[in-house]
């Protein structure tokens, strides 16, 4: 159980690490990346190339990406400073959110899924 | 008194988060999405405390460190269906590009017909894309980036409550189609519910979401003013 959570503790923070050197890479370079998105593509290239295996990150990314949603909760918290602006246009903004996202999930729903359905045949 | 209220926030966020888990997945109603539901909870036990969010904060701020190495970690679903990245490259980029355009117009379209403002219509625009990036998209673009932010996570929670009814009501089975769509539109907390699918449509979320962020920031200087004129 403890050699367990250590082996999670560690591996959680060598993904850190690669966090930290996307955002630092991020920050140089000029990208126009988030410092997360470009760790992740980081690290897939690590991956790749064998520098990692996949064994060295399975046990701590396997527990962050089981509670991925978790973090988000915090996050959202925050939308209750947006009281007053959802009192008087709250449902527009909602309709318009609504619409929005149930257009880009059809559109790329479908076009994945027929595209997929033809490559495939 | 202070480190006691960050004990408390952080112990009332893991209790919501489990509680709220263990429905969703004896359920797995979409409704009781378990970020949808804690936040509610959440709100709801800060404004009955008389709570603002600016105590809340260092909380959130404690309890979001790890997102950066998460994010990272998606690698590794990526790494493990790297086979299907490569022989379906063409659909996966073409949907993703296409979902990212449809979802701007549509947002952009129906914000000018219910007659929004312009500052409101250019802090809608980026609200698909992960927060790091919406928010620097917003503000180049003459948004107003803490609203972006708000209309990020807003988005991300509406895609992952109506993302996968939508996907089953129009029969998209596919666990590809699935997790591009679903991070494609709601970045990482649409992610997050294709990961409760499964690891095919977890690791397409994080490609969609990667995808959808840069693409989102190449063709917003060009792509937004379309719509505004």
């Amino acid at each position: 159980m403890t050699t367990r959570l250590l082996k999670i503790a560690w591996q959680i923070l060598l993904l850190w690490l690669v966090f930290r050197c996307g955002a630092y890479l991020v920050g140089i370079l000029h990208l126009a990346l988030p410092g997360n998105v470009a760790g992740m593509l980081l690290m897939f290239a690590l991956l790749l190339t064998g520098v990692v295996k996949p064994a060295q990150i399975e046990a701590g990314g396997g527990f962050l990406l089981k509670h991925f949603a978790f973090f988000f909760i915090p996050i959202s918290v925050g939308l209750m400073v947006f009281g007053p602006l959802m009192r008087q246009s709250g449902l527009t903004l909602l309709a318009i959110l609504v619409i929005s996202a149930v257009v880009g999930v059809v559109v790329t729903g479908l076009f994945v899924q027929v595209m997929h359905a033809r490559s495939s045949r | 008194m202070s480190i006691l209220l960050f004990a408390g926030f952080v112990v009332l966020t893991v209790a919501a988060y489990l509680v709220t888990r263990r429905i969703f997945l004896a359920y797995k109603y979409p409704i009781l999405n378990p970020v949808f539901l804690s936040t509610l909870l959440i709100i709801a036990a800060l404004k009955a405390g008389g709570f603002t969010f600016a105590d809340y904060t260092p909380a959130k701020e404690a309890m979001t460190f790890l997102l950066g190495p998460a994010t990272v970690a998606l690698a590794l679903p990526l790494y493990n269906n790297k086979k299907v990245l490569r022989n379906h490259a063409l659909p996966v980029l073409a949907g993703v590009f296409a979902g990212s355009l449809a979802t701007i117009a549509a947002a952009l379209v129906a914000g000018r017909m219910l007659g929004l403002t312009k500052g409101l219509l250019l802090s809608l625009g980026p609200k698909s894309v992960t927060v790091p990036i919406a928010v620097e998209i917003s503000r180049i673009a003459g948004g107003e980036p803490t609203l972006t932010a708000a209309f990020v996570v807003a988005t991300g929670m509406i895609g992952s409550i109506l993302g996968p009814v939508t996907l089953s009501l129009l029969k998209v089975s596919n666990p590809i189609a699935r997790g591009l769509a679903l991070g494609t539109v709601s970045h990482g907390q649409g992610t997050a519910v294709a990961l409760l699918e499964g690891e095919t449509a977890g690791a397409m979320g994080g490609v969609a979401m990667a995808i959808a962020a840069v693409f989102t920031a190449l063709i917003a200087p060009y792509y937004l003013p379309l719509f505004l004129s």
